[in-house]
């Protein structure tokens, strides 16, 4: 399998204002979010960022998706940098995040659509796309409801769906499952598995150890923005569940057990 | 360029799909009609004396010639003695009466004895007492000073006369005071409902996607960071603009409304279609300008409320400075004052309407705007690449 993604020294800061200091109950003036992150992601496989919260896997993710910009370090994201070409970047990744919303105004079916104008995607092909991906995902039968009037999963199954609109074939995720009840949670861990067999790269960020170890063919974990190991899930599960590896690991870096 | 057209028709999407947002467009130009309209007829008939009331005339010493003129013109005479004299004037300022006219003993025989030529005394005079805040009474007043003022004529030679039978004294034409009508008012009107057009939209297009997340949901699309401020500016300028029309349109029908009686002096087919072209220009350079200006700030405030609340100060400084645009004595001729922002766009919109304007100035003013706007424009890309203005909570 070839290399795909490859990320060499990622670093990322951020200042703290003074009210974040207090709220933090420190006086460093920046902290590091980020700090020499390097992996590398194969061909058709799921990756996992792991770490507990704050440890710098959405940062990173971030940077992969162009959003952010690394203070050092590149990442080269299927032969494109992101730090030089990120349009490029952008046009080969579908990025999912929380954070990430779509207009409420408008329904499903305008924003496919949309998106896919803003991919440059053939009308014809991304009709045949919608159609498909909308009766896979049930968004079909609220294609014309505006996402305001959406449930929860129903919004986010039109995000994930919207995300892929120009069939990319790395795809990056935050947290695939975060708010979504065990049916969506489901759909959507199913459908990673299904991505991966057509052949595309998936890379995802989690806090959940089962969801690693039923996603992902490697995984890295990442603890106060430094990635301390990254292999192959069998190699990191051959002595001991995920769980009690990331404890004793946190244990390790941080100098105390949890 | 196709990421620009595609951000424009969402955005044309976004406003014309929504009812409300319509509505909130055009509601100041149906309150402005509806206002100027009623304000218009309300001062009218405040100031108008009613026709059907008749109109009581308390005289003192009323010299029957006199006497007779009035009852000519259909005044209703009372005599009554000087003792009343306070009563009545009470009553008149009560509203009850309309006009008290006091006349000397002897007046007819003081006046035909009095030659401003040959003695130093003072001439006869007749006290007239009226209530100026009722329309009867003022117009009782008027028609008084007609009566007198004739009498004194029909008796004495006057020293001289001022306009004898000539009607058409005022040589200004109609163009002349409509465009001064206009070029007084509409600039700064104009120039207060385009910011507002661009107030009502940009800072909810802008902060508002922003303060969602739909900003950066865009932003992991391959549409250039540039296509999509150009596409921003350009639509809401789009917007802006006809939100701005319409309320001006509702202005200038509104005027004669507001102006009663002066119907014949708003004629707005007394420019060409030059000085609506260059009044286009303006217009549509302005807009982009404005756009671009509160599109800056949207992109810094972090919320929609706090985008509204940086660019109220805005709305003041564009309010000085079209009201003192206005002030100067018609439009400045030096090209540097038509390189000033929102000023030169005054000048040439009151130029324009006065039809006093240079071409090579107002052309000056518009490519001015354009490149205030290219240059807000290219502030706002920087902005949409920038995480620290992008995503700083």
């Amino acid at each position: 399998m070839s290399i795909i993604l490859k990320t060499e020294g990622l670093k990322k800061t951020f200042k703290l204002t003074a009210k974040q200091q207090k709220l933090q109950n420190t006086k460093r003036k920046v902290i590091t979010a980020v700090d020499n992150l390097s992996f590398e992601a194969y061909e058709g496989e799921i990756f996992g960022l792991l770490g507990p919260n704050g440890a710098g896997k959405t940062t990173a993710l971030r940077i992969l998706a162009t959003l952010i910009k690394a203070d050092e370090g590149d990442a080269m994201v299927d032969g494109s940098s992101v730090k030089t070409d990120p349009a490029a970047v952008r046009a080969k990744i579908g990025f999912l995040t929380s954070e990430l919303k779509l207009e409420d105004f408008f329904t499903p079916n305008y924003l496919f659509d949309f998106f896919a104008r803003l991919h440059n995607i053939d009308p014809k092909v991304s009709a045949l796309r919608k159609k498909t991906l909308f009766e896979k995902f049930g968004v079909d039968k609220f294609a014309e409801v505006k996402i305001s009037n959406l449930s929860t999963g129903m919004k986010q199954k039109a995000s994930l769906v919207i995300s892929i609109v120009h069939d990319p074939n790395i795809i990056i995720f935050d947290e695939p499952t975060n708010g979504l009840d065990v049916l969506t949670a489901r759909v959507v861990t199913d459908f990673l598995q299904e991505l991966k067999e057509q052949g595309k790269t998936i890379i995802v960020s989690t806090h959940i150890f089962s969801l690693v170890e039923k996603l992902c063919d490697r995984a890295g974990i990442i603890i106060n923005g430094k990635m301390i190991v990254c292999d192959t899930l069998a190699h990191l599960t051959a002595e001991k569940p995920l769980e009690d590896v990331f404890f004793d690991l946190y244990a390790e870096t941080v100098g105390e057990a949890v | 360029m196709s990421g620009i057209v595609t951000v424009m028709k969402k955005e044309f999407a976004r406003f014309f799909g929504d009812k409300r947002m319509i509505l909130m467009t055009l509601l100041p130009a149906i309150l402005i009609y509806v206002i100027y309209s009623f304000m218009g007829t309300a001062m009218a008939d405040m100031f108008a004396p009613d026709a059907d009331r008749t109109q009581y005339v308390y005289a003192v010493s009323a010299p029957d010639r006199i006497v007779q003129k009035m009852t000519d013109s259909g005044l209703t005479i009372h005599h009554i003695a000087l003792d009343d004299v306070d009563a009545v004037k009470y009553r008149i300022s009560e509203r009850n009466a309309d006009l008290l006219v006091i006349f000397p003993d002897h007046f007819l025989q003081d006046v035909e004895a009095f030659d401003p030529r040959t003695t130093t005394a003072l001439a006869p005079n007749v006290a007239v007492y009226f209530n100026s805040a009722e329309p009867n009474s003022l117009d009782t007043y008027m028609r008084m000073l007609g009566i007198l003022d004739a009498f004194e004529a029909s008796i004495t030679s006057r020293l001289f006369d001022i306009n004898r039978d000539i009607t058409d004294a005022d040589l200004a034409t109609t163009a002349d005071l409509t465009a001064s009508i206009i070029a007084s008012i509409l600039p700064l009107l104009l120039m207060i409902f385009l910011f507002s057009g661009c107030m009502g939209l940009a800072p909810e297009s802008i902060a508002g996607e922003k303060e969602r997340g739909t900003l950066a949901t865009l932003l992991v699309t391959p549409l250039g960071r540039s296509e999509l401020a150009a596409g921003k500016i350009l639509s809401l300028a789009v917007l802006s603009f006809l939100s701005g029309l319409v309320t001006a349109i509702a202005t200038v029908l509104a005027m004669p409304n507001l102006m009663a009686g002066a119907e014949e002096f708003i004629d707005v087919g007394i420019y060409g279609v030059v000085d609506y072209i260059w009044l286009a220009l303006i217009i549509l350079s302005t807009v982009l300008l404005f756009v671009a200006m509160i599109s800056i700030v949207s992109a810094v405030a972090k919320s929609v409320k706090e985008a509204n609340m940086a660019v109220t100060p805005m709305v003041i400084i564009v309010m000085v400075v079209s009201v003192a645009g206005m002030f100067g004595g018609g439009a400045q001729e030096n090209p540097l004052f038509y390189l000033i922002p929102i000023y030169s766009s005054v000048q040439s919109m009151g130029g324009i309407f006065s039809m006093e304007y240079s071409a090579v100035n107002v052309a000056l003013s518009a490519a001015s705007n354009l490149i205030y706007a290219c240059i807000g424009g290219f502030a706002l890309t920087k902005m949409f690449n920038s995480e620290k203005v992008m995503f700083s909570r």
